[in-house]
């Protein structure tokens, strides 16, 4: 029996209309210059901002004169973009500036910037799942991380389990922590059958 | 005294041996990261003069007067507790979600050791806190139900499932008897068709030679009984459930109704929809189809085997070579199958949700012209649903056949073992023929049986379920004795309200204000400031976490809620009509009213005109969500529904937004009318809603930060000001003449 081709699956599906396009391509082009005309983008780089790393662990930053005590990143598209696009955020909430690519920072930003994104978002690796029990409309799940061994419940295990690429998984707790797999088919035969299980 | 935690020996030991001595421990509290984001066990503990974090072999001690702005930030999927250190920000520990209460409540009783004040155990109160199960330990997954699922009880379910019944025992009984009585006319067939027929008919010298007609209608006498009997029990079962299930849906409705407004939010509307249909149905399928089934084929297979034993217990002990292999197969191969069958179910759910989507989104689809992408989207999802069905069918198609085989294996050994025996004599080919009826009837049940485990589950899953609604304690409960507060003046007060959805997230934050009778009082703020939250409040829709709500000065915990809710209404920004006629949504508040009574409600809300307009006046129909009103005609029917109503205190949350400026016009006349003699909160954040307001309350992240009359405010010059500035300017710029 052949595969009708036009029901072949694209990617991203699950976790929105990702499409042919993608919402995030590499470069939009024209409109983008449109775009521009309504509100600029304040892309940060070391010629206009300068990073450091407070005694505490925070993120320093001094721009244009003006000195921030303590900024945050928040990742702007953190399934695809990872560390790229970080919006840079004073402690009220406001935004100061986007920083596109980490790398062109010289190396003592670049580590304040993974050691501030490494407090802001913990998603620990799961490695191997030991056990997943599912009783009553919750799961008890055994794991291996790569930040050492947890036992986690969730609830409606359904809606916790999210498929942010064909492969990608993530499983958000009862407390709001969250697990990640990304690459479930990578997993060795024994936890990979549990995902199967539940997709 | 244990606050927060219980800490282990070697924590308290270690805690006196850097400076705080057992008595001196103002609290413990585990968490469960290590600052390098592992998961690890790290103690706090806080004496009035030392803060010690105990990570393992590492230690660190902080002078409690040290620190300065402590506070719990959380992130995502974890938080940290951070303070200044002699003035520079530090992270002093972090943990996952788990620990966030726990943690809020530390940071607060660090402040206040931080700057001397008392510590008291008012502090550690955390009304939700989450406890763990006695036997098992695991905490309690769902905070607010104190149900520890793997410990639960399940005989006690069943049990409770089959108290459903009590009330029909004669009826069950009857079906008992009558099930049985069907049962054994059936165990007669084989037996007739067997061993009389052919052995004492049709055999020379049998006893009944010839006699075929007479065999043959007893034969179908029996047959007749038997089904006889059968209709009779099923109709007995089927009104005896039908009975007792319609009875639960009324009772899971009427629970549902009295639990409050947060069980609602918390869970998604639909699904609860689910639980009063669904499951009530399954529970309904399995007492009538299922467990009848299980009955009766529990008394065949325990008939038919003694039959058989009793007839040739060599034979019979043949039976069971290819029935362990059976039982293996089915019990290997089943889970099997069910996992797809629920796999397919997921994600046939999964094509409709974008069948649905993309039908209820219909003019956005047009509009952005995006059909194409639309059908490929569906064209995935149903890929999927047909790989995993093929999936199903390849496998079914192959288990099956399997299956037959086994069974017709069964069948050739005991003709090729019992023809032998025939043949040498050693037993009658009736006894034979019988003996294989038999065998094929015993197939049916154990088939059957396997089924029965799954159907078993889901009907204490949906049972549970149910019983989960049932017990439901509403979060708002009345005081047994409560203060009848009827007729109400008027006079409201909110007094060092702090009030959060979700635990330590607070919305309000120690709001304090008051409204005298009569008053009109504008409540501005920004999105999310916390606005319709007061509205909420005041009705007692939900309880404060600390402070207090006052009516006529009595605290609305104390008092009938009937009288508060019939004495407070509501118009809100997304009207609400239910199914029925305009006259019904209108006197929801008042089923008794006139119609002289709700034409002069519509007159005064000015909706009567459009009404009138309408083909069936105040008795047509209207739609949930008043799909054929516009939004303006829609509000001004909740206006009259609430001058009906006749409250003494209305809640006005956002009333005339997104209509046009004719609309809002009449709207607004409406409104007026509306306010006349009753203490009136009107929450917007448009300004010139609030045009009429004695006084008006300024709300910014949950504070209250400015209230007084609009010529006091615009003279302070403070957020009052600016946001009426603001929001002038933002007409004048689209330069909009009324028109």
């Amino acid at each position: 029996m052949a595969v009708n081709e036009q029901y072949a699956p694209h990617g991203r599906d699950a976790a929105g209309r990702g499409g042919d396009n993608g919402v995030v391509g590499a470069g939009a082009g024209g409109s983008g210059d449109k775009l521009a005309t309504y509100v600029d983008i304040e892309f940060l780089t070391p010629e206009n901002a300068v990073f450091s790393k407070t005694p505490g662990g925070f993120l320093r930053l001094v721009k244009d004169g003006a000195t921030y005590e303590r900024v945050s990143l928040f990742r702007t598209f953190p399934f695809t973009l990872g560390d790229r696009y970080l919006s840079v955020r004073d402690l009220d909430g406001k935004e100061i500036g986007i920083i596109k690519d980490m790398d062109v920072f010289p190396p003592e930003a670049v580590e304040a910037f993974k050691a501030e994104l490494a407090r802001r978002y913990f998603t620990p690796t799961i490695t191997r799942i030991k056990s997943m029990k599912e009783e009553f409309g919750y799961a008890y799940w055994e794991v291996e991380t790569d930040s050492g061994p947890r036992r986690f419940t969730v609830r409606d295990m359904q809606q916790n389990l999210f498929l942010i690429s064909p492969v990608h998984v993530m499983i958000v707790d009862i407390d709001g922590n969250r697990f990640d797999i990304p690459d479930y088919t990578a997993l060795d035969p024994v936890s990979r059958k549990y995902i199967d299980d539940l997709l | 005294m244990d606050r927060l935690d219980k800490p282990p020996q070697h924590v308290t030991a270690r805690a006196a041996e850097l400076g705080i001595p057992p008595e001196g421990v103002v609290f413990a509290a585990a968490v469960d990261l290590s600052l390098d984001g592992g998961f690890r066990e790290v103690w706090l503990v806080a004496g009035s003069d030392l803060l010690l974090i105990l990570d393992g072999e590492r230690r660190r001690v902080i002078s409690v007067k040290s620190l300065g702005d402590v506070k719990a930030d959380g992130f995502v999927g974890n938080g940290a507790l951070i303070a200044k250190v002699d003035g520079e920000p530090e992270v002093l520990c972090r943990y996952t979600n788990a620990c966030a209460r726990k943690m809020h409540i530390a940071a607060r009783v660090l402040g206040k050791l931080a700057a001397g004040d008392p510590v008291t155990d008012e502090d550690f109160r955390d009304d939700k806190h989450v406890q763990a199960c006695p036997k098992c330990g695991r905490l309690f997954p769902d905070p607010q139900r104190q149900i520890c699922p793997p410990c639960f009880d399940k005989r006690a379910l069943s049990l409770r499932v089959f108290s459903f019944f009590k009330g029909y025992r004669l009826h069950a009984a009857a079906i008992i008897c009558l099930m049985l009585a069907g049962s054994a006319l059936n165990l007669f067939g084989p037996y007739m068709n067997g061993k009389i027929l052919f052995d004492e008919v049709l055999t020379p010298g049998g006893r009944y030679e010839g006699r075929v007609v007479e065999v043959v209608l007893l034969m179908a006498a029996l047959q007749l009984a038997a089904i006889g009997l059968n209709v009779m029990h099923a109709r007995i079962n089927a009104a005896m459930t039908a009975r007792v299930i319609a009875g639960l849906k009324a009772r899971v409705f009427e629970a549902m109704q009295r639990l409050s407004l947060g069980f609602f939010t918390s869970k998604q509307t639909g699904g609860l929809m689910v639980r009063v249909n669904s499951d009530a149905n399954n529970l309904q399928y399995f007492f009538h189809d299922g467990f009848p089934f299980f009955v009766v084929n529990l008394m065949q297979i325990i008939g038919i085997l003694s039959a058989m034993l009793a007839l040739n217990w060599r034979l019979a002990l043949l039976i069971f070579i290819p029935v362990p292999i059976l039982i293996a197969i089915m019990r290997w191969a089943f889970p099997k199958l069910w996992t797809l069958y629920s796999r397919r179910h997921r994600k046939l759910r999964s094509m409709t949700a974008v069948v649905n989507d993309a039908l209820t989104g219909v003019r956005v689809v047009k509009a952005f012209g995006r059909e194409e992408q639309e059908i490929q989207r569906f064209g995935a999802r149903s890929y999927d649903v047909y790989s995993v069905s093929v999936q199903t069918g390849y496998f079914s198609s192959a288990l099956w056949p399997a299956m037959t085989l086994v069974m017709n294996a069964g069948g050739l050994i005991v003709w090729s073992v019992g023809g032998w025996d025939v043949l040498e004599d050693r037993i009658t080919l009736g006894t034979l023929i019988t003996f294989t009826l038999y065998l094929g009837m015993l197939y049916g049940p154990l088939e059957f049986m396997t089924h029965i485990v799954d159907w078993w589950t889901n009907c204490i899953n949906s049972a549970q379920r149910i019983f989960e609604l049932l017990d439901s304690v509403p979060d708002v409960l009345e005081k047994p004795d409560p203060v009848r507060l009827s007729p109400i003046r008027g006079d409201v007060e909110l007094r060092n309200v702090t009030f959060g959805y979700e635990p330590n997230k607070p919305v309000l934050k120690d709001v304090s204000f008051t409204a005298k009778a009569g008053e009109v009082i504008g409540i501005v703020g920004k999105s999310g400031a916390g606005k319709s939250t007061i509205a909420n409040l005041i009705s007692r829709l939900y309880d404060v976490e600390k402070g207090a709500v006052l009516i006529d000065g009595v605290d609305v915990r104390d008092a009938a809620i009937g009288d508060l809710r019939r004495q407070i209404g509501m118009v809100l920004q997304d009207t609400y009509l239910f199914h029925g006629t305009i006259a019904e949504n209108i006197a929801y508040a008042k089923p008794g009213a006139t119609p002289e009574e709700i034409i002069r409600a519509a007159k005064a809300a000015n909706a009567h005109d459009f009404i009138m307009k309408l083909p069936d006046g105040y008795e047509t129909v209207i739609g949930g969500r008043g799909r054929d009103l516009s939004g303006g005609e829609r509000q001004r029917i909740s206006i009259a529904r609430a001058i009906l109503h006749d409250p003494r205190i209305l809640i006005l949350d956002e009333a005339t937004a997104s209509v046009d400026t004719e609309t809002e016009r009449l709207v607004q006349e409406a409104l007026e009318r509306l306010v006349q003699g009753r203490t009136t909160f009107s929450i917007a954040h448009r300004l010139s809603t609030l045009r009429n307001a004695d006084r008006l309350v300024v709300i910014e992240d949950g504070k209250v930060v400015e209230m007084g009359t609009h010529e006091e405010l615009d003279a302070k010059q403070g957020v009052y000001y600016r946001l009426r500035t603001k929001q002038e300017e933002a007409l004048a710029i689209r330069g909009v003449a009324n028109d």
